[in-house]
């Protein structure tokens, strides 16, 4: 499944409102600006999640992950490489001595940060699709890609097709790079893009 | 009762006693955000118990969580969100005293998850669970800064490294410089010895030949002296010989020996001179060095047509010495290092302007030594530079006499043989096994008047003393078959009629006290550092003459 190039515009439009409620909050909460890039949207199926993301993702990778629930179900995970995890904690904590290594205080940072962007892209579907849908507690992984790709296709058949956001934070002059992957399945998917064709028609009008 | 109730009712009881033992802060509420159930773990923190808060609306109960917006979670948890809490960005959700104050935290720090209850698709409460992390903060707080003093201790080592490196480097380039320094007037000399051996020279060649090797050898007989000094310095082996002097009169013979090259160049010479500044304590020599220094740099950096002021005047209880230029200056990065021994600006400035950059480095540690201080200041380049000495008036006795003495400075460059004492009538015996040295000494003393008898061993000396009765000795104490010691001893063996008791100077490059000590205890009244000066030579047999030796 591609998207057209107006599905693609449509849905980076909706996720950009979510990415600047995100960038809202996280501006609130650290008292520096933060601002996420406008996003990149592309669909792969599952198969081919490794090939695009290890070119981006070499190494360790960290993932807030967050499952849901509901009429539209999947695994939504924010996507890290590990030094730029390090490097967002610290720009975001007024680290004084940047840290190499994750502590147990920089990975509740960024759980919580992973948190209020899923929460916010997760709860933007929710509107557009006007389902309600649950969330599971947010969890955050450090492995390599293999075994985050592993943990989250294994054991569901109908889980086909992930949405990959390309995004960057930018906080006091320095970027960070992430990926919001969204795993949804086939139905879900359809579901999505038929709303965001809805949207897209009704914003035209 | 049914399977189904007894279980509910089992499972009401796992829950009660679960929440009871949590390590952790357990609040339910309704989805009006009224408290149901205040677990042990809360009560114990909050010092209210759960039959006071049961029932109350949260935000009611602490209506900081509205201040502090932090109620806006609990909105979105009513909205089906799960909240996670950092201690980093928040600190706390509900202010707790601490449980052990030496963390140095005022209130307790807590990681917090909000999540919404439902109950078939509908949301019917919230959920807050509160850990206290204050602990765990601090051990990574610490385990932070260890890290941080481990790496800065690396890059502490790094600099020392990095710094041993440039004190190498800096040696290095001494080493280069010093060796262009001393071949430079090498060259000339060399050349110009050659010339003069082939005797094709017109007359006034000949003059220009000799005027320029005397020149050169002159400027390298200083570059040694200052190496020594710095050698001397180092190893603390300066002694000075302190004695009550005139400032005044050591500024004024500094500045005639550089008159000539700053007319050469055109720098005006500007003083002022407050003779209320001296007397003072100190090595005169010394003294006129470090303003000899000072001015030489001066005229040295300072362009064609500059001024050089220099400044003589009493501040407080101290003498100062102010040389000012209107010179290439110093850059603000340099100035620190103007002190710095070996070190000159830069490569190129070294090579137009030559010099070991040891002048600054011997001020500044012969200053230290009369208890002064000096300081540098320089608007930057090219706007000239300041250097100011402050000498403490200490011990001070006034006493004419002893200034008159003290200030008769020494002053070779300007010492010329025309200004000496007549040694007419003279007749002196010299023994050296060099040529150069015989001959030297033979020219010098000729020049005024006197009558020479060389010879160029002690045995040969002895003869001599019979021969033609010398009416003084200068003899080197370093010789093959026999030393100059050997030769002094015999001579003071002998009865007064035979020489016994002529008056006798040394000549030596042994410049240590305890060589001198030895010169005077063997018999010898004087003692003559090579490479012998003109100017002490002739002032030393003058003073000789009629002062018989008495043992």
């Amino acid at each position: 499944m591609k998207l057209t190039e107006r599905q693609s515009d449509a849905l980076s439009e909706l996720i950009n409102i979510a990415f600047a409620r995100t960038g809202a909050a996280l501006s609130e909460l650290t008292g520096h600006r933060v601002v996420l890039n406008p996003p990149e949207v592309a669909v792969y199926r599952t198969e081919e999640l490794r090939p695009a993301l290890a070119k981006f993702v070499p190494g360790d990778v960290a993932s807030i992950h967050q499952v849901f629930a509901g009429p539209v179900a999947g695994d939504a995970l924010l996507l890290l490489n590990y030094d730029g995890a390090v490097q967002l904690t610290d720009l975001l904590t007024d680290g004084h001595n940047p840290s190499a290594f994750l502590d147990e205080s920089a990975r509740e940072v960024l759980t919580e940060v992973g948190n209020i962007l899923l929460n916010a892209s997760l709860g933007m579907f929710g509107n557009l699709l006007n389902v309600h849908v649950t969330f599971s507690v947010p969890r955050l992984h450090l492995e390599t890609l293999d075994e985050l790709l592993a943990s989250i296709t294994t054991g569901k058949t109908d889980m086909h097709y992930a949405l990959v956001i390309y995004t960057a934070f930018q906080i006091r002059d320095s970027s960070v790079k992430g990926f919001l992957v969204i795993v949804l399945s086939v139905d879900s998917l359809d579901r999505l893009i038929h709303e965001v064709d809805a949207w897209e028609a009704q914003q035209s009008k | 009762m049914t399977t189904s109730s007894k279980e509910t009712l089992l499972n009401a009881a796992v829950l009660h006693w679960m929440h009871d033992l949590a390590a952790q802060g357990i609040i339910t509420t309704d989805n009006e955000l009224n408290v149901v159930e205040w677990n042990h773990w809360m009560e114990e923190h909050t010092g209210k118990g759960a039959c006071d808060v049961i029932g109350t609306n949260l935000l009611d109960l602490f209506p900081e969580l509205s201040a502090r917006r932090l109620n806006r979670n609990y909105k979105w948890a009513l909205e089906g969100q799960v909240r996670v809490l950092s201690q980093a960005l928040h600190g706390y959700l509900i202010a707790m005293p601490v449980v052990s104050a030496e963390h140095g935290y005022a209130q307790m720090q807590q990681a917090v998850r909000i999540s919404p209850l439902s109950h078939g698709g509908e949301i019917i409460g919230t959920l807050t669970i509160i850990e206290d992390v204050t602990e765990r903060v601090a051990r990574e707080a610490e385990l932070q800064a260890q890290v941080e003093a481990r790496s800065q201790l690396l890059s502490s080592e790094k600099l020392a490294r990095n710094e041993a490196e440039r004190a190498n480097r800096l040696k290095d380039e001494f080493l280069a410089t010093i060796s262009h320094e001393l071949r430079n007037p090498l060259n000339a000399i060399l050349g110009w010895a050659h010339m003069l051996r082939l005797g094709k020279l017109t007359p006034s060649n000949v003059e220009r030949a000799v005027e320029t090797i005397y020149r050169n050898a002159k400027s390298q007989a200083q570059l040694v002296s200052d190496l020594l000094d710095v050698s001397r310095i180092i190893s603390g082996k300066l002694r000075l010989d302190v004695r009550q002097v005139d400032l005044i009169s050591i500024v004024n013979a500094a500045i005639d020996s550089i008159r000539p090259a700053a007319e050469a160049k055109s720098i005006r010479l500007q003083m002022m001179l407050d003779p209320s500044a001296g007397p003072i304590s100190g090595d005169a020599d010394r003294l006129q060095q470090i303003v000899w220094n000072l001015l030489t740099n001066a005229v040295k950096f300072t362009p064609k047509g500059g001024k050089i002021q220099v400044k003589v005047q009493r501040v407080d209880s101290h003498a100062e010495i102010v040389v000012s230029d209107s010179g290439v200056g110093i850059s603000k990065e340099f100035l620190p290092y103007v002190f710095d021994r070996f070190r000159q600006a830069d490569a190129s400035t070294t090579r137009t302007q030559g010099g070991l950059g040891l002048g600054l480095s011997i001020v500044h540690q012969l200053v230290d030594l009369h208890g002064g201080s000096v300081s540098v200041h320089s608007e930057g380049e090219g706007k000239g530079a300041t250097f100011t000495i402050s000498l403490p008036f200490v011990g001070v006795v006034s006493s004419q006499k002893d200034t008159e003495v003290a200030s008769e400075v020494r002053n070779d460059e300007i010492a010329s043989l025309a200004g000496l004492p007549s040694l007419k009538g003279l007749k002196v015996l010299a023994v050296d096994d060099e040529a150069d040295t015989r001959e030297l000494i033979r020219e010098v003393l000729r020049e005024c008047g006197a009558e020479v008898i060389l010879s160029r061993s002690a045995a040969e000396a002895l003869e001599a003393l019979e021969q033609h009765k010398p009416d003084i000795l200068i003899s080197d104490l370093g010789m093959p078959d026999e030393d100059g010691y050997s030769l002094i001893t015999k001579i003071r063996a002998l009865p007064s009629d035979r020489g016994g008791h002529i008056p006798a100077a040394a000549l030596t490059a042994y410049a240590r006290t305890e060589d001198r000590l030895r010169v005077l205890r063997s018999g010898f009244q004087f003692h003559l550092p090579k490479p012998v000066d003109s100017a002490e030579l002739v002032t030393v047999v003058a003073s000789l003459a009629g002062r018989a030796y008495k043992s």
